[in-house]
């Protein structure tokens, strides 16, 4: 009773190249049909499948770890080698780092979470999710949820866009009213200024030396298309200029800066360089109400960013350890309880037998504070009597002993008793005598 | 008795500093910016109800000498801190003017208040308070619009020199004090206007004269020319940098002029005997 039964099999950024994640990887209903096809496999009694661009796991709660290996192996044979598995402890362990983007990427990414939670929710349509994946689900997500609020792991930019829109948010504030100008058809470029427009630019400016790519761009990023020639004007409409163009040298000048200074009569421009060697004279940061940053300023930021999330990591490593125990652990009680509910049931329902018979022979001496004294005489003595061996049992599960379990179902000949039979004696039980005398003196 | 309410406002604003200034140092507090709103408005609610009580004991005449205008600075200042806290919404601007507003504060709150005589009868014209009150809400604003342009250099300098750290992350963005310092300019204009058209009144009124020299009305009016041609530049599209060195000035001149015009006695008829036994003319 006390052996884990839950096993993961899967692979990820860390052990398969992409050509075999994309093999594997599943969504929607193929997913759905996998799924349900795991749950109908012999000693298999609940699956739950994460699957994402950087990693597809297998958990099952079976008798061993052989279906969860097979899912893979019957989409791609080469999989196989590239196979990691655990289980038990191990394997929740592994899930909760996993939600808690302790195992990706790029570290303390927030969509992870969601892509687990969106596992949970498929698993639970496809009826291959019962309550033990939903428990091992919800403890992930309760301990992903604590260390996002009491670490820093998620702080931080991680990439140029984050930063560039950072930037310009602590100079614009939004980007209402304002212009965006991206100039080259460098591919960062072109992801920034999507970014970018997210903060609700006004408009999207293009500029090209060469005009058919331009417009292309242009097309890209739902902005208009204007002549290379044009630049000196676009300067004084946009706010934000983008620059990723190949050209090997300065493409904006400090002296062609200030002359679009003067013209925008000083309003601030925003220059990101994204270009490599670099489009934009570093001189022109100097000029009053012009903020100019290149890629290493903003690389610097990512970087201190990752630097500051792998500390949070440490942090963030215990929270999973010490939630990992108290999974293990609660588990470890539930065990017991089942023979615990059960034997209270049998005291509880011989009590209130005894207490009624007394009753059906004295009852009518007896007035009505009497005859509740009579049902609280027989409960307490259920609930004394009983004190000792709950808490022995509780204690006995948490240290993980499961045998006294065992032996307490044996001595008092619990096990035998079909589940399906306890509950119909609870039913026909009804509440308890003690809450309703009125019932109690009618039988 | 007004010296022991103003004391428990003062408890209350060192509450409300306190609260901005954890909200400053843990951004992810919200609720430490909302402690200290609820904090400010209890201190200004409090404070109010000293100066009802000032007002009876010595029939407003405390709040013609340094330290009373300085504690009704405090209190319009905060006054309108929570006004633009309601709709524009800046909390980490309470970080700066609460601390400020409670050092300004405090001298006021040691000592004996120096028990002034009550008001002579002929000075109680309402546009002598409407002149007061209007001259230290005016500074009040210019005095956040300051600190607003502190704020801005802070962060230009953050921005400008790409120093993205913990300043950088919790000032508000360049444009957004840049046009908090603006709006509070020009809305400070138009009420120290209003405090130099009602004392021009009542010094016609009292001294017979609308101008004469007075140090403090020749400072009032440099004070008035240089934000007044704030507004204007702001119209020729001056902005940003030199905008926020610009309001810092003007303040700087506020202050300074405040203070050593009360520091040389008898320099100035707005103080002392309100220039009653004085030879000629008066203030504004």
């Amino acid at each position: 009773m006390s052996g884990w039964d839950l096993f993961l099999v899967g692979l990820s950024h860390k052990s398969a190249p992409i050509e075999v994640r994309e093999r594997v990887a599943l969504s929607g209903d193929a997913l759905k049909d996998a799924l349900q096809q795991l749950k109908r496999t012999d000693g298999v009694r609940e699956a739950f499948v994460v699957s994402t661009c950087n990693r597809v796991e297998v958990y099952v709660q079976a008798e061993g770890e052989e279906p969860a290996r097979r899912f893979f192996t019957s989409r791609a044979a080469e999989a196989g080698e590239h196979l990691y598995a655990k289980a038990g402890v191990e394997a929740v362990r592994h899930l909760f780092r996993v939600s808690a983007s302790l195992d990706s990427m790029v570290l303390g990414e927030q969509q992870i979470l969601g892509q687990v939670k969106e596992a949970y929710g498929l698993a639970s349509a496809a009826q291959a999710a019962g309550t033990y994946v939903s428990r091992l689900c919800n403890r992930a997500f309760a301990t992903a949820k604590r260390i996002r609020t009491e670490t820093e792991i998620g702080r931080g930019l991680t990439s140029m866009s984050q930063v560039a829109v950072e930037l310009v948010q602590k100079i614009f504030g939004d980007l209402e009213g304002r212009a965006i100008l991206l100039a080259g058809a460098g591919k960062m470029g072109c992801l920034s200024a999507k970014a970018l427009a997210a903060l609700g630019a006004d408009r999207i400016l293009v500029t090209n030396r060469s005009s058919e790519r331009g417009l292309a761009l242009a097309h890209q990023v739902k902005g208009t298309f204007r002549e290379w020639e044009e630049l000196p004007h676009l300067l004084v409409e946009a706010d934000v200029v983008i620059v990723s163009t190949g050209a090997p040298t300065y493409v904006l000048t400090r002296e062609s800066i200030a002359a679009a200074m003067k013209a925008r009569r000083h309003r601030s421009l925003c220059l990101i360089d994204l270009a490599v060697p670099r489009n934009v004279d570093p001189a022109a940061g100097e000029l009053p109400d012009v903020y100019a940053y290149d890629v290493d300023d903003m690389e610097r930021v990512v970087d201190s960013t990752h630097e500051a999330r792998r500390g949070e990591a440490l942090r963030a490593e215990a929270i999973v350890e010490a939630e990992v125990m108290a999974f293990a652990k609660e588990r470890e009680t539930r065990a017991a309880l089942p023979v615990l509910a059960q034997l209270r049931r049998r005291a509880e329902s011989i009590a209130r037998a005894e207490a009624e018979r007394t009753l059906s022979h004295v009852g009518a001496k007896l007035d009505e504070k009497g005859r509740r004294s009579v049902e609280a005489m027989a409960q307490a003595i259920v609930n004394k009597l009983l004190h000792g061996p709950t808490v022995r049992l509780k204690e006995a599960a948490s240290s993980g002993d499961g045998a006294l379990a065992g032996v307490t179902a044996e001595l008092f000949g619990i096990e035998s008793e079909p589940p399906a039979a306890a509950k119909g004696a609870e039913r026909r039980d009804g509440g308890r005598p003690a809450d309703s005398p009125g019932v109690a003196s009618n039988e | 008795m007004s010296i022991v309410i103003l004391r428990i406002a003062a408890a209350l604003y060192a509450g409300a500093a306190a609260a901005y200034i954890v909200y400053f140092a843990r951004p992810r507090h919200a609720r430490a910016a909302t402690a200290g709103f609820w904090l400010l408005a209890a201190a200004f609610a409090v404070h109010a109800v000293a100066i009802g009580v000032g007002c009876s004991e010595f029939g407003g005449a405390e709040f013609f000498g340094l330290r009373g205008g300085l504690v009704l600075m405090v209190w319009l200042a905060s006054g309108a801190y929570l006004l633009l806290q309601r709709f524009y919404h800046l909390p980490t601007l309470g970080a700066f003017i609460t601390p400020f507003t409670l050092a300004v504060l405090l001298p006021a709150l040691f000592g004996d208040p120096a028990h002034p005589e009550m008001m002579p009868a002929n000075l109680r014209l309402p546009t002598l308070t409407l002149h007061i009150i209007t001259a230290v809400l005016g500074v009040a604003l210019f005095g956040i619009a300051f600190a607003s342009a502190g704020m801005y250099l802070l962060q230009e300098r953050e921005v400008k020199g790409k120093r993205f750290g913990a300043l950088f992350l919790r000032l508000p963005s360049l444009d957004a004090l840049d046009r908090m310092v603006q709006r509070l300019v020009r809305a400070g204009f138009v009420v120290y206007t209003v405090a130099l058209v009602a004392g021009t009144l009542t010094a016609t009124a009292i001294w017979k004269s609308a101008w004469s020299w007075d140090p403090q009305q020749i400072v009032s009016f440099v004070v008035w020319v240089l934000y007044g041609a704030m507004v204007q530049l702001r119209h020729n599209g001056w902005h940003g940098r030199r905008y926020a060195l610009l309001t810092l000035a003007g303040f700087v001149l506020v202050l300074g002029s405040m203070v050593s015009l009360k520091a040389v006695p008898g320099i100035t008829r707005h103080a002392g005997d309100y220039g009653m036994s004085a030879p000629a003319g008066g203030a504004q």
